[in-house]
C-alpha cells in the first residue's frame, strides 16, 4: 500500500515539474518578444532615417540650384543696369559741368532780410 | 462518494486524471503568457518606431527651415551688394565730373570784362555778408590789376544796397595758383571770408547735390517724400 502511493505522489510530481517547464518556456517566449520587438522597431527607425536624409538631400541640391541661378541673373542684370548708368552719364555730364560752372559765376548780391537799408 | 475503497484501476484512473488536469493548467497558462507577449510585442514595437519617427520628423523639419532661412538670406545680400555696386557706379562718375569742373573753373578768369564784373560781384556778396566798416580784399598776384577797380566799384555798389560805408583795402597776395575769386578780412582781422572760385565751387558741389542726381541719372523711383 505505501509504495503504491508513493508511486502516485512520484507522478504527480514530475507532472509538476512538467508543467512548470510548459510555463517556464512560455516565460522565455514572451522575454524573446520583448528583444524582437526592439530590433524589428530599429529596422524599421533606420529605413525611415534613410528615406528622410535622401528627401533632404534632393531638396538641398534643388535650393543650391535655385540660388546659382537666381544669383546669376541678378549679376547680369547688375551689369546692365551699370552699363545703362555709365551710357545716360556720358550723355549729361556735360550739361552739369556748364551748369556748375555757370553757378560759380552767378553772383546776385542781396542784404540780408532781416536787415533795413540804412537812410542817410 | 463510494464508502468502499479504491481498487487498482480506479486509482490508476484518477492518476490520471490528475497528470492530465495538471498539463491542462500549464498549457492554459502558458497560453495566456504567450497571447500577452505578443500584444506587448506589437505596443512595444509601435510605441519605439512611433517616437523615433516624430524626433526624426522634427529634425528635418528644423534643417529645412534653417535651409530655407539660408535660401532668404542669401537673396537678400545678394540684391543688397546688387544696389552699392549701382551706388558705387554713380559716386564714381559723380567724382569723376566734379574733378572735371574743378580743372575748368580756370576758364573762368580768361575773359577780363567778365571777371572784373564777377569780382566786384563777389567783393559786394562778401561785404554784404561781414557788415563790417573796414575790410580788406585779398585777391591774386596776377590779379593786382583789376583789384583795386573791382574793390571801388564794389564799395559803392554795397553803399547802394545796404546804406552803410564801408573802407576797403586791396592786397594782391593770393597765390596765383588758385583759379580766381577774393577773400576778405574784417578790419580787426578776425572774420575771414572765402570767396574764392575753389571755394564757391566746393560749395555747389556740396549744395547741388539733389540738383545735380536728378540731371545725371533721373529722380529716385523709391523716393517717396519731397518737402
Amino acid at each position: 500500500m505505501s509504495v503504491q502511493q508513493s508511486q502516485g505522489i512520484q507522478t504527480l510530481l514530475e507532472a509538476e515539474k512538467e508543467a512548470a517547464k510548459i510555463v517556464q518556456q512560455a516565460r522565455e517566449y514572451r522575454v524573446q518578444r520583448l528583444k524582437d520587438a526592439r530590433a524589428e522597431a530599429n529596422k524599421e527607425i533606420q529605413e525611415y532615417k534613410k528615406a528622410k536624409q535622401e528627401e533632404y538631400k534632393k531638396l538641398e541640391g534643388d535650393h543650391i540650384g535655385t540660388t546659382q541661378t537666381s544669383q546669376s541673373a541678378i549679376d547680369k542684370e547688375t551689369e546692365a543696369k551699370v552699363k545703362e548708368i555709365t551710357a545716360q552719364f556720358e550723355e549729361r555730364r556735360e550739361k552739369v559741368v556748364e551748369k556748375l560752372l555757370g553757378r560759380v559765376v552767378l553772383v546776385k548780391p542781396e542784404l540780408h532780410r532781416n536787415l533795413k537799408k540804412v537812410e542817410a | 462518494m463510494s464508502s468502499r475503497p479504491l481498487n487498482d484501476d480506479e486509482v490508476a484512473s484518477e492518476m490520471n486524471k490528475m497528470v492530465a488536469f495538471i498539463k491542462q493548467e500549464a498549457h492554459e497558462k502558458a497560453r495566456e503568457i504567450k497571447v500577452k507577449a505578443d500584444e506587448e510585442f506589437a505596443i512595444e514595437k509601435a510605441r519605439l518606431v512611433k517616437q523615433e519617427t516624430l524626433a526624426i520628423d522634427a529634425d528635418y523639419e528644423k534643417k529645412q527651415k534653417q535651409a530655407e532661412i539660408a535660401q532668404k538670406i542669401a537673396r537678400s545680400t545678394a540684391t543688397n551688394k546688387s544696389r552699392l555696386e549701382l551706388l558705387r557706379a554713380r559716386e564714381q562718375h559723380l567724382q569723376n565730373l566734379f574733378s572735371d569742373a574743378r580743372e575748368r573753373i580756370v576758364e573762368l578768369s580768361t575773359d577780363e570784362g567778365k571777371y572784373t564784373q564777377l569780382l566786384q560781384g563777389i567783393i559786394v556778396q562778401g561785404l554784404l555778408q561781414l557788415l563790417e566798416p573796414e575790410v580788406t580784399v585779398y585777391g591774386r598776384k596776377k590779379d593786382s590789376g583789376v583789384l583795386q577797380t573791382a574793390a571801388d566799384g564794389a564799395a559803392k555798389q554795397y553803399h547802394e544796397i545796404s546804406g552803410r560805408e564801408v573802407k576797403v583795402n586791396t592786397e594782391a597776395s593770393l597765390s596765383d595758383e588758385i583759379a580766381g575769386g577774393i577773400k576778405l578780412i574784417n578790419g580787426t582781422g578776425r572774420i575771414t571770408l572765402d570767396n574764392t572760385l575753389d571755394e564757391r565751387l566746393k560749395l555747389l558741389e556740396d549744395r547741388m547735390l539733389p540738383e545735380i542726381r536728378t540731371d545725371l541719372f533721373g529722380a529716385n523711383e523709391n523716393r517717396k517724400f519731397y518737402t
